[in-house]
């Protein structure tokens, strides 16, 4: 919190929501002290998390890990309570609406949209709507102005759970493309890809869903000096809302879907798909997915992922085509530098993008808890939180005592 | 082996006179509420040996035998065991009848003493028992069975692998393989769920009848009701895994003792870290902890820590450590070489606040140089570090004080004694830590330690008061009063009994909140004497009348001793001193003193034993002008941990921070400060995250590293506290948090200057207690004035 900003922070600081013998103690706490903990009743355990993994790029000892069973930020080291993962997750500490205000205040250049398509079909083949997406990527590893992009691929174990890889050649993003509709903890994933490459210290693109983006965004602008400079590129997937991983595959089961059958999934047009080998499996409301969507998402007003040099989506342009909305110099200049691997037309009519994007925008406001506010502070503090949270249906949850934090690392 | 059989109430009332009744509820209970008429009393935890550690909890067949005989029971006699609730406490003493090779029948009585008392008359008053019988114990056998059987199960499909416990338990961590079956899903309104029920339930998880199956749970409680249930059901190859979960998890690792680990480090040393890494995983990092190598932030170098118990050094010993430090606490060039750090330079070691001496940049090659040096002069790193019971601390002048009671060095080298290289109490719960102090003066600070033995006189004698449950970290908490004299000679009975109370109730699997101190909290403070004392092998005596006077912060200046000689204590700011300059004391300590060098608890060091007249002499070699018994106050009470130069935690750097910050603020406070008070020292105690390593708790002023997040960026930051005074037994009051290191000198300048305008000659902790929280916010903020602050780089 800087000077000024919040007049309570002088105050005693509320206990957390679950009863925590580490509570109850000899001296009190430092106003504003936050640790992962508050972090995991106020979003986690309260079904908020949307999972982009900015808490675990922004722990300074890498103690934020993915539990292996729910995909979900867990501590798997001592937290030593540095307030960063709060400071950065896009659903407490950070008002993303005021990270996105803050990049396009300083964006130099303009924005653009386009209708883009995959120069080659093996790109359109396996990228969704046009494989406009991995040809960009594509080009610009192939022109040198990245070293490798951190994407989603299917798991190997797994039907439809996604994972982040670094594909670092056309083959590897070949293997990648399509959309996954489940999220990764992608930001803070990225660490652990590159220690696992061959590549030192690279330039990067990130492909994600705008809270990724978002958080990323933030790492940069508010983080500590050289932080999140790796990324070269930030490309945001139009959301308006991600899947809980169990609950999409246990919805498919209820429509007589096989998860292991499906070879991938599309969300157009209201509706959801699922495309098997060669023949559709499902076409349905997407409405009827409602329950596996991520809540976290509802309190997202970032459609078109605004925070990112390129955003893309099958909204607006024609079926067989991407929209690209391009920003600023950085954005511009990749696609110049991929230009060689993409078809570009104007996108012409961008009402549908705008519909959505509004409409999204209003459901957010509707939903939040919390004033939607891109002037209000960058940060929002834990009492603020509470305040506004409480006595919701988002309210903190105490913390499952069996998620108890069983780790063998301490100092 | 024998089956179980479930029976009801109208069952037990039909054949009482043909069966021996168990009541396994505790004593109080069965007397004074009431009992099945006739029944005996064995309480539970009779059957349950809290010493026994992974082995299990399983009595010896010889006290089990006397139990038993005492109760009037012989091995033919049949057994009904019921408790207060739905049977896993009675369930527990028939699956210890089992495996202990009893021959009656066995059966737990469902729905246990309040079905029962629903519906037939009951009794109170002990129960004039039959004869006396004798019992024949076999060694434990099935259905318990080790970890052997286990991984057999684990590796084929033969056996299934059972979880008693919660679904919820399960989820977060269960052995490979393992079905989920909650006991708690058996019952319901106390008693067992329909048969046909339980059947369904069973197949759903393809339990059949025909299959072995081996039960599990944290501590081998729960899975014994699980037992008797399925043996009910007519499951006739049933076992149990008597280490259960807080085994396994302890031992998967291939070795968690002190010795397998030296000889890996000694088998890996030529081929270096990463053969080592790749050999035993990453794992094998946090192992090393145990025998004093920690993995420092940058790869394939560690922290080397080395026990002092009691802080007493030989000057051979000294010197050896410095000669190690300055040959191999080096940085290599890539990371700054001889100039990796602008303050202190390279090849130094540091004085820990808990009398241990640490070194960084060790490399696994130089390790068993290192240990044979040590060797040679009875020097250990052998659980320093990991959750063993730590680096005894106490009085750093023991034998010296001309006020002292006790000599608590003799008592610390006694518990250090006993437990090192010991694999049992390697592997606690977590650390494990303690503190003796022999003076007048709480030098050893019992507050904050597990378990803190102060000097006490009981009806002439001399011994200690001990206090338990004390730490910092996260949750700090004073020690509570355990209300214990002991005698010197009882202490290692103590440290181990204490240690066993937390081998048996800490939690291995809950590992966040498992300090001794939780413990108390959770228990009370009075049964957790009573456990202690259960295994002790001493009787309890009330606490002594305690002969602490005061708290003393430190030994820093030249003191007289009981011998009419002079200890000299030498300030060492921050701890960290050159390896050469650390052996040129122990030259010194030959050349002036008895000696010896003594490490404190400040991060400071002493040398004893100097004639009166040769102290001015001593005052002139180099090393003790430079660590000068003279400090300004600032330098004097300054303290810090390792912080984020090497370790893997740390948010902030804090050692060269701290040595710049009290340098400047004894500037001001020699030229500007106005006070009427005028301490030796102000405790200013920084600390590199929330860990706490530098007690930030304890000090006058407390600084805990932080990031501060804000729309120009983050920096390094530290949350303030203030008044913390063991001597009040009173921790700080955190009044800032993630305040910008770049004005903490001038918060303290602020705070400093509002303390003398309001007082004569109060002590800052009552300063601090009697100014409102908001009051001193402004102060620390300087809310008043609200100037932008200056951002800090972290170096």
């Amino acid at each position: 919190m800087s000077k000024g900003e919040n007049r309570t922070d002088h105050l005693p600081r509320s206990p957390g929501v679950g009863d925590d013998p580490r509570e109850h103690k000899d001296t009190n706490t430092p106003p504003g002290k936050i640790r992962f903990r508050d972090l995991d009743e106020a979003v986690i355990e309260a079904d908020r998390c949307i999972q982009c993994g900015s808490c675990a790029a922004a722990c300074p000892s890498d103690s934020i890990g993915i539990d292996e069973i729910d995909g979900k930020p867990t501590l798997v080291k001592m937290c030593t309570g540095c307030s960063r993962c709060w400071d950065f997750c896009p659903r407490s500490g950070l008002r993303y609406e005021r990270v996105i205000e803050e990049t396009e205040a300083n964006r130099e250049g303009s924005t653009s949209a386009y209708a883009v398509r995959a120069d080659d079909d093996s790109a359109r083949e396996a990228g969704q709507d046009g494989g406009a997406v991995t040809a960009l990527l594509a080009g610009l590893l192939e022109a040198g102005e990245i070293d490798g992009a951190v994407v989603a691929r299917e798991r190997e174990d797994e039907p439809l759970r996604g994972e982040a890889m670094l594909a670092t050649s056309r083959e590897e993003l070949l293997e990648s493309g399509g959309s996954i509709f489940n999220q990764t903890m992608q930001l803070g994933e990225i660490d652990r890809v590159v220690g696992e490459s061959d590549l030192d210290d690279p330039d990067l693109a990130l492909v994600g869903t705008p809270c990724v983006i978002q958080g990323a965004k933030a790492l940069e602008s508010f983080g500590r000096p050289g932080e999140g400079s790796e990324i070269a590129l930030t490309v945001a997937l139009f959301c308006t809302r991600s899947f809980e991983y169990d609950r999409l595959t246990s919805l498919l089961v209820e429509h007589g879907v096989e998860p292991e059958a499906v070879d991938h999934l599309d969300v157009a047009d209201g509706k959801l798909f699922a495309y098997g080998e060669s023949e559709t499996l499902l076409e349905t409301d997407v409405e009827a997915f409602d329950a596996a969507g991520l809540p976290g998402c509802e309190e997202c007003a970032d459609f078109t992922g605004r925070a990112a040099d390129i955003a893309a989506g099958n909204v607006a342009s024609p079926d067989d085509a991407t929209t690209f909305v391009v920003r600023g110099e950085r954005g511009a200049d990749a696609l110049d530098a991929a230009a060689s691997e993409l078809e570009i037309e104007d996108l012409g009519d961008d009402t549908a993008l705008r519909k959505l994007a509004g409409w999204n925008r209003r459901k957010a406001e509707e939903t939040l808890p919390r004033e939607f506010d891109p002037e209000g502070d960058l940060s929002i503090g834990y009492e603020q939180h509470r305040e506004r949270y409480d006595d919701t249906d988002r309210a903190p949850q105490s913390h499952n005592p069996a998620r108890a934090y069983q780790y063998e690392r301490w100092c | 082996m024998s089956d179980v059989s479930v029976v009801g109430p109208a069952w037990l009332d039909d054949h009482r006179d043909e069966v021996a009744v168990v009541d396994v509820r505790d004593e109080n209970s069965y007397e004074s509420v009431g009992h099945v008429p006739g029944a005996v009393n064995v309480p539970y935890e009779a059957i349950r040996d809290p010493t026994s550690g992974t082995a299990g909890h399983l009595p010896t067949p010889a006290e089990f035998a006397g139990l038993c005989a005492e109760a009037g029971i012989d091995e033919e006699t049949p057994i009904v065991a019921y408790d207060d609730g739905p049977g896993v406490y009675a369930a527990r003493l028939l699956l210890t009848a089992a495996a202990l090779g009893h021959e009656g029948e066995l059966y737990l009585l469902d729905g246990g003493y309040d079905d029962w008392s629903d519906s037939y008359e009951t009794e109170t008053g002990p129960v004039e028992g039959d004869e006396a019988a004798s019992y024949d114990a076999d060694e434990p056998g099935s259905p318990v069975v080790g970890r052997e059987r286990v991984e057999t199960a684990v590796d084929e499909d033969e056996t299934v692998l059972v979880d008693t416990r919660s679904a919820a338990e399960y989820d977060s961590a269960h052995i490979p393989g393992a079905v989920q079956l909650g006991w708690e899903d058996l019952v319901a309104d106390g008693s067992l769920k329909d048969r046909e029920e339980i059947r369904r339930m069973l197949a759903d998880r393809g339990l059949d009848a025909d299959r072995e199956i081996v039960l599990y749970c944290n501590t081998a409680r729960r899975l014994s009701h699980t037992y008797a249930v399925l043996s009910e059901l007519g499951y006739e190859s049933v076992y149990a895994y008597e280490g259960s979960l807080t085994d396994w998890i302890r031992e998967e690792s291939d070795d968690w003792s002190p010795e397998g680990l030296e000889q890996q480090v000694r088998e890996y040393a030529d081929e270096g870290f990463e053969a080592l890494v790749d050999a035993h995983g990453d794992g094998v990092l946090d192992r090393l902890k145990l025998i004093g190598l920690y993995h420092q932030k940058q790869r394939g170098y560690f922290m080397l820590r080395t026990k002092v118990p009691g802080g007493n050094l030989t000057a051979e010993q000294a010197r050896v450590i410095g000669e190690v430090a300055d040959e191999f606490a080096t940085a290599p060039e890539e990371y700054g070489g001889a100039e990796q750090n602008a303050e202190f330079g390279d090849a130094y070691l540091d004085i820990t606040d808990r009398q241990d001496i640490q070194m960084h940049w060790i490399e696994l090659e130089d390790v068993p140089e290192i240990w044979d040096r040590y060797d040679e002069v009875g020097l250990t790193t052998m659980q320093a570090c990991g959750n063993s019971v730590r680096n005894v601390v106490a009085c750093p002048v023991s034998g010296l004080d001309p006020e002292e009671e006790l000599d608590a060095q003799s008592v610390a080298d006694r518990v250090t004694e006993r437990f090192l290289g010991d694999e049992h109490y390697a592997n606690l719960p977590r650390k494990f830590k303690v503190s003796v102090t022999g003076c007048h003066e709480n030098c050893a600070r019992a507050e904050i330690n597990d378990l803190g033995l102060l000097p006490a006189r009981k009806d002439g004698r001399v011994g200690f008061n001990a206090k338990i449950g004390g730490g910092l970290s996260d949750g700090p908490r004073i020690a509570r009063d355990l209300d214990l004299f002991v005698e010197p000679d009882q202490v290692v009975d103590l440290v181990e009994a204490a240690a066993d109370f937390f081998i048996d109730h800490g939690s291995y699997l809950d590992t966040a909140v498992n300090r001794l101190r939780f413990l108390v909290a959770e228990m009370g403070v009075e049964t957790v004497r009573e456990e202690i004392e259960a295994r002790a092998s001493f009787e309890f005596e009330s606490a002594g009348e305690g002969l602490t006077e005061r708290y003393r912060g430190d030994h820093v200046g030249v003191h007289e001793q009981a011998d009419g000689n002079r200890y000299v204590g030498l300030n060492v700011p921050v701890g960290r001193m050159g390896g050469a300059e650390f052996a040129r004391l122990a030259d010194l300590a030959e050349q002036y003193g008895n000696g010896e060098v003594r490490v404190t608890l400040n991060q400071n060091a002493v040398l004893p034993g100097v004639a009166p007249d040769e102290v001015e002499q001593l005052r002139e070699d180099p090393v003790v002008k430079r660590y000068s018994p003279d400090p300004g106050p600032f330098t004097r009470g300054v303290l810090a941990c390792t912080g984020k130069e090497y370790c893997t935690y740390g948010i902030i750097n804090t050692k060269n921070r701290a040595v710049r910050w009290a340098r400047e603020l004894d500037e001001w406070y020699e030229q500007e400060y106005d006070g009427p008070a005028d301490p030796d020292a102000i405790r200013m105690h920084l600390s590199g995250c929330s860990a706490s390593c530098a007690q930030p708790q304890i000090a006058d002023i407390g600084l805990r590293g932080e990031d501060r997040r804000t729309i120009e960026g983050s920096e390094p930051a530290v949350d303030v506290g203030l008044g913390g005074d063991l001597g009040r037994e009173r921790f700080i009051d955190w009044i800032v948090g993630s305040h910008p290191t770049a004005d903490l000198p001038d918060a303290v300048r602020r705070v400093l200057d509002a303390y003398a305008a309001d007082t004569e000659d109060e002590p800052f902790s009552v300063w601090v207690e009697q100014t409102p929280r908001e009051r001193l916010f402004d102060l620390v903020t300087d809310r008043a004035e609200s100037t932008a602050t200056p951002t800090e780089a972290d170096d």
